[in-house]
C-alpha cells in the first residue's frame, strides 16, 4: 500500500519533472521507439505526444541518420560502443512540417530497469547558430570594408594602371586613321599590327578591372585550391604605380616547387595589400631614398611561409605588443584594423602572422599557412 | 635642314610603341628609350629636334632628366608627358623652361600639334642661332680697332665723329670701314646695322 503510493508519487513527480524542463526529452526503449515525449520536445517538433508515441524516434531525424538509425542501436548492442552517449554533439532533427533545425542532442542510458532505454535531451540551437551566422556576416562585412578602405588609398594608381593602356590605344587609333587616310599605300600588315595592339591594350585595360572587381566583390567566399605565387603577383600588380612613385625597389621571389594551397584567395590578397601598403606607408615616412620590400614564398615542415621586409625605421618596441590589437594604430588617419584582420584571416585559414623585429632596422611580417589544411 | 627627329622616354612599352607609330604615320622618325637611364648611359646622346618625356619612372624620373639636360645645355624642346595627378608636376616643370606638357589620354591631334610646334619653334632657333654663329665668326674676322669703328658705325655715327672718339684721321676710318663692310659681307651700311643689333640682342 505504501509502497504504490509511493511509487504513484514518483511517476507524477517524473512526469511534473518533465515537463517542467526547458530541454526536449524523449525516451525510447531498446528498439528505439519513442516510450516518453515531453512538452519541451512537443514544443520543438510540432508532435503531440500521443502522435509520436510508439513511433519510432528516426522519424525525428532527417536522413541519412534517419535509416541508419537502427544500425547505430545494433552496434552499440553488439559492441557497446556508441559515440554520443555521455558527450552529446550538434546535429539536425527534422520536425512534423519537414523543416530541419539544428540542436544539441546528449543520450544517457537508463540501466536497471526491466527493459533497456534510452533518454536522448535536446535543445533547440536555432537562435545560437542564427547569432553565429550573423557574426560571420560582420566578419565579412568587415574584411570588405577594409579592402575597400584599402582601394581607395591606391586609386591613384588604379587610375594609372587603367588609363597608360586607354592612351595607347587612343594614340594606336589615331596612327590607324591617318594610314588609313592616306589611301591604299598604308599596308595591310600595319593596320594589322595596329589592330592587334588595339586588342591586346584593351584586355590589359580590362584585366585591371576584373583584378578589382574581385577584391571589391562582397559577400561569402570560399576556399579552393590556388596557386600561392600567383594570388601574390597579381595582388603586387595593384601596387606598381605606388612602388613606382615612391622609388621603391620591389622584389618578390617564388616558390615555384610549391602545390595549390587551399585558401580563400581574397583573404590572402587583402593580408599581402595590407602588408605591402603598410611597408610602402612606412618607407614613404622614413624619407628614404632607397626604399626596399622583398616578399620571399618558402616552404618546409608542413607549412609555406610567405615573408614580407621592408627597410623602413620599423615598428618601435613600445608598439609591438599591440600590433595586431583591433583599432590600434600609429597612422594619422589610421583606423586600427589592417593587421587584426589579416591576422584573424591567417587563424581561419590554420596560419598565423607574426611580426620580426630585423637586426638591421625595418620590419618582417610572416604569414604562415599550412600545406596541407581542409577547413 | 635634316628630318626631324623625335625622341621618347617612357618606361611603359605600349605608350613607346604607339608614340612612335603615330609619329611615324605623320613622317616622323622618332628614337626610344624605356627609361631616362638608359638615356643617360649613351656615350653621345643622340641629336633629335623634340623630347616626349614621361614624367613619371623607376630610376632617374623625367624632372631629374631635364634638369641634366639643362645642365648639359641640350637646347632642344621637352614635352613631358604626363597622368591626371601630376598637374602641378607639370606646371613647375614648364616654369623650369619645359616647352609644353601632354596629359594621358591624350586627345585627338593634340599630341601632333604639339610635337609640329616644338620642332618647328626648334628649327627655327637653330636657324637663328646658326646665322648669329656665322654672324660672329665675321666678327671675330675683324681685328679690335675694325670691331671698334663697326660699333660706332652701328650707333649711326659719320666718319669724322669716329676719327674724332677713337683719336685717328678719317682716311683711316674710311680704310677699317671698307674691310669692315667687306667681313661682314654687308652690301650696305642699313645690313651692317642690322647684323650688329641681332648679335647685341
Amino acid at each position: 500500500m505504501s509502497r504504490n503510493r509511493k511509487s504513484n508519487q514518483t511517476n507524477s513527480a517524473f512526469d511534473a519533472l518533465l515537463d517542467a524542463a526547458v530541454d526536449g526529452i524523449i525516451i525510447i526503449d531498446a528498439q528505439g521507439i519513442v516510450r516518453r515525449f515531453n512538452r519541451a520536445a512537443e514544443n520543438m517538433f510540432g508532435y503531440p505526444e500521443s502522435e509520436i508515441s510508439g513511433s519510432n524516434v528516426s522519424r525525428l531525424m532527417p536522413e541519412p541518420h534517419r535509416s541508419r538509425h537502427g544500425g547505430y542501436l545494433e552496434h552499440y548492442y553488439s559492441t557497446g560502443e556508441a559515440s554520443i552517449i555521455g558527450s552529446g554533439r550538434e546535429v539536425a532533427g527534422v520536425k512534423k512540417n519537414g523543416e530541419t533545425f539544428p540542436m544539441f542532442l546528449s543520450v544517457g542510458e537508463i540501466k536497471g530497469g526491466a527493459e533497456k532505454r534510452f533518454v536522448g535531451i535536446v535543445r533547440d540551437m536555432s537562435d545560437v547558430q542564427a547569432g553565429r551566422e550573423q557574426v560571420r556576416q560582420l566578419e565579412e562585412q568587415l574584411l570588405h570594408a577594409d579592402r575597400l578602405v584599402i582601394l581607395g588609398e591606391l586609386t591613384a594608381g588604379i587610375a594609372h594602371e587603367i588609363n597608360q593602356p586607354l592612351t595607347a590605344i587612343a594614340a594606336y587609333a589615331d596612327a590607324g586613321k591617318k594610314m588609313v587616310s592616306r589611301g591604299p599605300g598604308a599596308s595591310g600588315t600595319e593596320i594589322n599590327t595596329i589592330c592587334e595592339r588595339i586588342s591586346e591594350q584593351s584586355r590589359r585595360a580590362a584585366s585591371v578591372v576584373q583584378r578589382l572587381r574581385k577584391l571589391v566583390r562582397s559577400g561569402a567566399v570560399s576556399k579552393a585550391r590556388h596557386n600561392i605565387n600567383q594570388i601574390i603577383s597579381n595582388t603586387l600588380l595593384l601596387f606598381e604605380f605606388e612602388i613606382k612613385k615612391s622609388n621603391i625597389e620591389l622584389l618578390f621571389f617564388p616558390d615555384e616547387s610549391l602545390d595549390e594551397l587551399y585558401v580563400d584567395e581574397i583573404h590572402i590578397q587583402q593580408i599581402m595589400v595590407n602588408l605591402v601598403k603598410n611597408s610602402i606607408d612606412a618607407i614613404s615616412e622614413s624619407e628614404t631614398s632607397s626604399g626596399s620590400i622583398e616578399i620571399r614564398v618558402s616552404s618546409d615542415s608542413g607549412q609555406v611561409l610567405i615573408t614580407v621586409t621592408d627597410n623602413g625605421p620599423g615598428i618601435p618596441a613600445k608598439y609591438r605588443d599591440r600590433l595586431f590589437e583591433s583599432f590600434f594604430t600609429t597612422k594619422p588617419k589610421g583606423v586600427g584594423l589592417g593587421l587584426s584582420i589579416c591576422k584573424t584571416i591567417a587563424a581561419a585559414h590554420g596560419g598565423n602572422l607574426k611580426y620580426e623585429q630585423r637586426e638591421r632596422g625595418g620590419s618582417r611580417f610572416a604569414l604562415s599557412l599550412p600545406l596541407e589544411f581542409i577547413g | 635642314m635634316h628630318d626631324p627627329v623625335v625622341c621618347i622616354i617612357d618606361d611603359d612599352e605600349a605608350i613607346r610603341e604607339s608614340l612612335r607609330l603615330l609619329l611615324f604615320a605623320e613622317d616622323l622618325q622618332s628614337i626610344v628609350f624605356e627609361s631616362a637611364d638608359v638615356y643617360l648611359r649613351e656615350k653621345t646622346p643622340p641629336a633629335c629636334d623634340c623630347m616626349l618625356l614621361d614624367i613619371r619612372m623607376p630610376g632617374t624620373d623625367g624632372l631629374e632628366l631635364f634638369s641634366i639636360l639643362k645642365k648639359r645645355h641640350l637646347p632642344f624642346p621637352v614635352i613631358f608627358i604626363t597622368g591626371h595627378g601630376d598637374i602641378p608636376l607639370a606646371v613647375s616643370a614648364i616654369k623650369q623652361g619645359a616647352f609644353d606638357f601632354l596629359t594621358k589620354p591624350f586627345q585627338e591631334g593634340e599630341l601632333l600639334s604639339k610635337v609640329k610646334s616644338a620642332i618647328s619653334h626648334y628649327q627655327l632657333d637653330r636657324k637663328r642661332l646658326e646665322e648669329l654663329r656665322a654672324l660672329q665668326t665675321r666678327v671675330d674676322s675683324c681685328t679690335p680697332r675694325e670691331q671698334d669703328v663697326m660699333k660706332l658705325l652701328a650707333k649711326g655715327l659719320p666718319n669724322k665723329g669716329i676719327a674724332e672718339i677713337l683719336g685717328i684721321s678719317p682716311r683711316t676710318v674710311e680704310i677699317h670701314r671698307a674691310n669692315v663692310m667687306e667681313k661682314m659681307s654687308a652690301d650696305s651700311l642699313p645690313a651692317l646695322v642690322k647684323m650688329v643689333t641681332s648679335l647685341e640682342s
